[in-house]
């Protein structure tokens, strides 16, 4: 506890005396980089009309992102049988991080551990900085966030954004996803296959009601009969 | 070493080697595998899983069926799997006369899903000592989906 506190202390000083350089710095790149672009904002659909509940999104998530057993950045969620034998069928809802845009998780965050990049808009954890007070976990409108057993920071999906994104990668789940059932992509940009997806699609999120602007997408199932 | 200590050795490692063959592949010795068939399917008709007990009393025709014309073709045995199989409605009519529909429900919800429309080996094995999908590890399984489920519907 001690040496975190430190290295968070030390850590801040040297924000600090970097942030007036940072900010220079930040000008500097992005004149230079054209790629540095800000007009990046990450979204996930879950097409339930798809999915056929095989998990290998559950599964390469915890390879992808060492997340240890017994916790999980992602789960799908079963419902049924509905219908008579022989043709039962399933509903299945992926519950993980819905990256809200007012998130509720990175306002209560006293440390600053928990917060959205600005780049991409994905709501991200700063391992090193989390405290472990749990605040987040209690406000998250969602239930999806936990602490990690090995790190002991709150942990949750951040669209892979240490992994597979930062190799240029789609996120582990999508890739794994058999039927494609996962579309990831810019929702800024016109051209994406997430955005194309949306426009044809009925799309619904979960509670919307409570302002939170989540960027998690859901093609909602009607009959449920899978196509191979 | 003299002749007789030496034939002496070589009956002991001898014995040592078949008890030591019975007792580690006790298998074969099911009834199951001293089945007529077995004069000509040694290869490949072991039967090393669960339905060789012999307590099952099972034998080779309890699922593939009577010889009838075999090995001449075409011939009235069922052959089980996902290539090169009898009809699926086929195959599966063997498995239900002992398996019913509700329990394997209860036992795994993807029996449900697929019921009478893929054929039960095509995911089970039952000649080899365990079944693969005992003990089943989550990798494996989303993998064995994927065998079927590639998407490429669109
Ligand atoms: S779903 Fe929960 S953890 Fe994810 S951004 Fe929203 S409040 Fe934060
Ligand atoms: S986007 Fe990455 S972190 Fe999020 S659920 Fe998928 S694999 Fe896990
Ligand atoms: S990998 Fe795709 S099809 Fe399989 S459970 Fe996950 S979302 Fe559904």
């Amino acid at each position: 506890m001690e040496n975190s506190k430190r290295r968070f202390l030390k850590g801040t000083c040297a924000l600090l005396a970097g942030a007036s350089g940072a900010t220079l710095l930040a000008t500097v790149s992005a004149s230079n980089e054209a790629k540095a672009d800000p007009s990046v904002k990450y979204a996930l659909i879950h097409d339930e009309t798809k999915c056929i509940g095989c998990k290998a999104c559950e599964v390469a998530c915890r390879e992808t992102n060492h997340v240890p057993e017994g916790v999980a950045r992602l789960k799908i969620e079963q419902t049924g049988p509905y219908g008579e034998y022989p043709n039962q069928f399933y509903h299945f809802s992926r519950k993980s991080c819905q990256h809200c845009e007012d998130a509720p998780c990175v306002n209560v965050c006293p440390t600053g551990a928990a917060f959205i990049d600005k780049e991409t808009g994905i709501v991200s954890v700063d391992a090193w900085k989390c405290v472990g007070c749990q605040y987040c976990i209690a406000a998250c409108p969602y239930k999806i966030r936990f602490i990690n057993p090995v790190t002991h920071a709150a942990d949750k999906c951040d669209f892979c954004r240490e992994t597979n994104l930062a190799q240029g990668k789609q996120p582990a789940c999508v890739a794994a996803c058999p039927t494609k059932a996962l579309v990831f992509g810019n929702l800024k940009d016109p051209t994406s296959q997430v955005v194309q997806v949306l426009k044809a699609n009925p799309t619904q999120r979960a509670k919307v009601d409570l302002g939170t602007r989540p960027k998690l997408f859901r093609i909602v199932a009607k009959s449920g009969e899978v196509a191979i | 070493m003299s002749t007789r200590q030496w034939l002496w050795s070589l009956r002991l490692g001898a014995m040592a080697l078949l008890l030591s063959f019975s007792a580690t592949s006790a298998e074969p010795a099911k009834q199951i595998n001293s089945d007529a068939c077995m004069k000509c399917h040694k290869r490949n008709g072991q039967m090393l899983g669960h339905h060789g007990q012999d307590a099952m009393k099972m034998t080779c025709s309890s699922c593939h069926g009577e010889k009838g014309d075999h090995p001449k073709k075409p011939n009235d045995l069922v052959v089980f799997g996902l290539n090169e199989a009898s009809e699926t409605s086929v195959q599966l009519q063997v498995c239900h006369k002992c398996h019913m529909p509700a329990k394997l429900s209860s036992q795994e919800w993807t029996h449900n899903v697929h019921a009478q429309k893929v054929a039960c080996a095509a995911c089970h094995k039952l000649h080899s000592p365990t079944d693969p999908m005992a003990e089943i590890t989550p990798k494996v399984r989303s993998e064995l989906c994927r065998n079927c489920h590639t998407g490429q519907q669109e």
